[in-house]
């Protein structure tokens, strides 16, 4: 009999189906209105922009809200759209054709990733709408402080949105990897939120313990840190809001890095889900 | 040719770290031969539905094995052309009849070319042309079991595996999705029916195999099972006054022992279906 190959085309009907799914429930455009009124409730606060410029402040609260908002859907979706198919036994359906298990995880990692990329891709396009439309006020209002020009980097903002939806994605993957084996899907919610943390903070723990003397201590911290990423380093909106460019070459190190955590999770998430008894 | 090969299949679960192993399935061996209507019989939690994914591969036995036209169940190449229905399924709701069977049709490899006529056809075989283009979530149990039978035969499957199809559904339906399977039979399909229900196995299928607590107690077909060797039953209409008196004496006379009279008896569940279906109200979205 011929062998069944992996097919690219069946990961990308699954993928399809589980965004669709997303598009359909809502859950995508509810975190979008939220985030949305979030990044335009900027403008009305920016007399609260501690010191700093209002344009930045506005940056920064419109990827708070992407970050805040994208890691809850990030992890949410990853972990409910998994485990909505075991529930309902969609699953076995799908798996009673000839569909490889890898096929079925990477299509659902795949439509969360489309999700993320959507929403990352509307929440940047807004904020730099809003950031764009309140930049020509002030440059009308204080013509003298734009001489050079407009000062936002928007090319450094649709990179951003770029370089959040990178880290979102990963944590989607690691999310998935935690609803691959988990029996339930409150666990992998919780596993997605914790990781976040670790991830977020990890640099504390790498910068403590790395003054050890032990060099045994200090090569486990090493390689605990190796199994989360350092989702430090994915905190670009700063400097975006400085009016900084990102760099091709920091663009270019994040994709890679992304990729090979992306990789990593999603290789377990498959074994994992391999074994799984259904 | 055996579509299907069980062979000294056991299977144990272990629910939690501390509890003891359950084992659902103990030795099973089994041969289904390709175009037979094989009945799975046996109580909730005998292990049909345990032995159906293992068929299927979506579990992995404990000990033996199974394998689908000659090749081993665990591999994606024997669900090739395969149609299932598990019990009571809940499909996505936010998909429309059609958006599902599509979806299907895709992922179990159906040509592009006439892709969307062959799922219309099914819709329509299963009687769901009018509810196909409605969302999932607004469809009956019975509508959906329907549409269960839709996703399965859409990849023209040779082998159709179907876990309790009549679960919480009418009689009515259950009449239909009888002729559906049928109709399957008819075709030259395999087909292999799970059931705790013994009409519905007398009346569909060739063969059964009886499981209880994991083992298989036995398998025949059905006509042997259900005939009363050496007997012979009369059935006549109005017999006129004495006749019967008569017909015992001569019985007597000839050395063959006489039993009894009765008066025939039909179900109930044939007087419903004979009076609502004379009502007319057989209709597509009857759940």
């Amino acid at each position: 009999m011929n062998r069944v190959a992996f097919s690219p085309a069946r990961v990308r009907w699954i993928a399809g189906n589980t965004f669709r799914e997303a598009v359909r429930q809502r859950l995508l455009l509810l975190l979008i209105m939220v985030a949305a009124t979030m990044t335009g409730g900027a403008l009305f606060f920016s007399d609260f922009h501690f010191g700093s410029s209002e344009l930045k402040f506005v940056t920064d609260v419109g990827f708070g809200a992407l970050a805040f908002f994208g890691a809850i859907l990030s992890i949410v979706s990853s972990a409910q759209f998994f485990f909505d198919e075991i529930e309902r036994r969609t699953v076995l359906t799908v798996l009673a054709k000839p569909v490889w298990r890898a096929e079925f995880v990477l299509g659902k990692l795949g439509g969360v990733l489309l999700l993320l990329l959507v929403f990352c891709g509307l929440v940047t396009a807004l904020l730099a709408g809003l950031l764009w439309w309140r930049e020509t006020g002030l440059m009308k209002a204080h013509p003298g402080t734009f001489e050079t020009g407009r000062v936002v980097a928007y090319a450094g903002v649709a990179w951003c949105g770029l370089v959040q939806w990178l880290k979102l994605s990963v944590l989607a993957a690691l999310t998935l990897l935690v609803a691959s084996y988990a029996r339930s899907s409150l666990l992998a919610i919780m596993a997605g939120f914790v990781a976040l943390v670790i991830g977020q903070l990890q640099y504390l723990a790498r910068d403590f313990y790395g003054m050890m003397d032990s060099s045994l201590a200090r090569g486990g911290v090493w390689l605990g840190g190796l199994l989360f990423p350092n989702f430090q380093l994915f905190d670009v909106a700063d400097r975006v809001g400085a009016g900084e460019t990102l760099s091709a070459g920091l663009i270019g190190g994040l994709a890679a890095y992304a990729l090979a955590y992306m990789s990593v999770y999603g290789g377990l998430a498959v074994y994992c889900f391999r074994h799984r008894e259904l | 040719m055996n579509a299907i090969e069980i062979d000294g299949i056991t299977k144990d679960f272990t629910p939690g770290l501390r509890e003891a192993k359950v084992r659902a399935l103990d030795g099973v061996t089994l041969r289904i031969r390709e175009g037979e209507v094989m009945g799975l019989l046996g109580p909730n939690g005998s292990g049909k539905s345990t032995l159906l994914k293992i068929v299927l591969g979506l579990l992995a036995p404990t000990a033996g094995e199974c394998r689908i036209g000659g090749v081993p169940s665990d591999r994606v190449e024997a669900r090739r052309r395969v149609g299932y229905l598990p019990e009571a399924p809940d499909f996505y709701p936010h998909l429309t009849g059609f958006e599902l069977v599509l979806f299907h049709a895709r992922l179990g490899g159906t040509a592009r070319v006439g892709r969307k006529e062959r799922v219309e056809a099914v819709i329509a075989e299963v009687g769901l042309v009018e509810a196909m283009h409605r969302r999932i979530g607004t469809y009956s149990q019975g509508m959906r079991q329907r549409l269960g039978l839709a996703q399965a035969l859409v990849t023209d499957p040779r082998l159709v595996i179907l876990d309790e199809p009549t679960s919480g559904i009418d009689p009515i339906g259950a009449a239909e999705i009888g002729e559906m399977i049928n109709g399957l039979k008819t075709q030259g399909r395999t087909v292999l029916l799970s059931s705790h229900l013994p009409g519905q196995i007398e009346d569909l299928c060739d063969r059964v195999a009886m499981l209880d607590h994991g083992r298989l107690v036995l398998q025949e077909r059905v006509e042997e099972l259900t005939r009363r060797r050496g007997q012979t039953a009369l059935l006549v209409d109005r017999l006129p006054a004495g006749t019967l008196g008569e017909l015992r004496s001569w019985l007597q006379a000839h050395g063959v022992e006489f039993h009894g009279v009765e008066t025939p008896r039909t179900s109930l569940e044939r007087v419903f279906l004979e009076t609502i279906g004379s009502l007319g109200k057989k209709g597509n979205e009857r759940s």
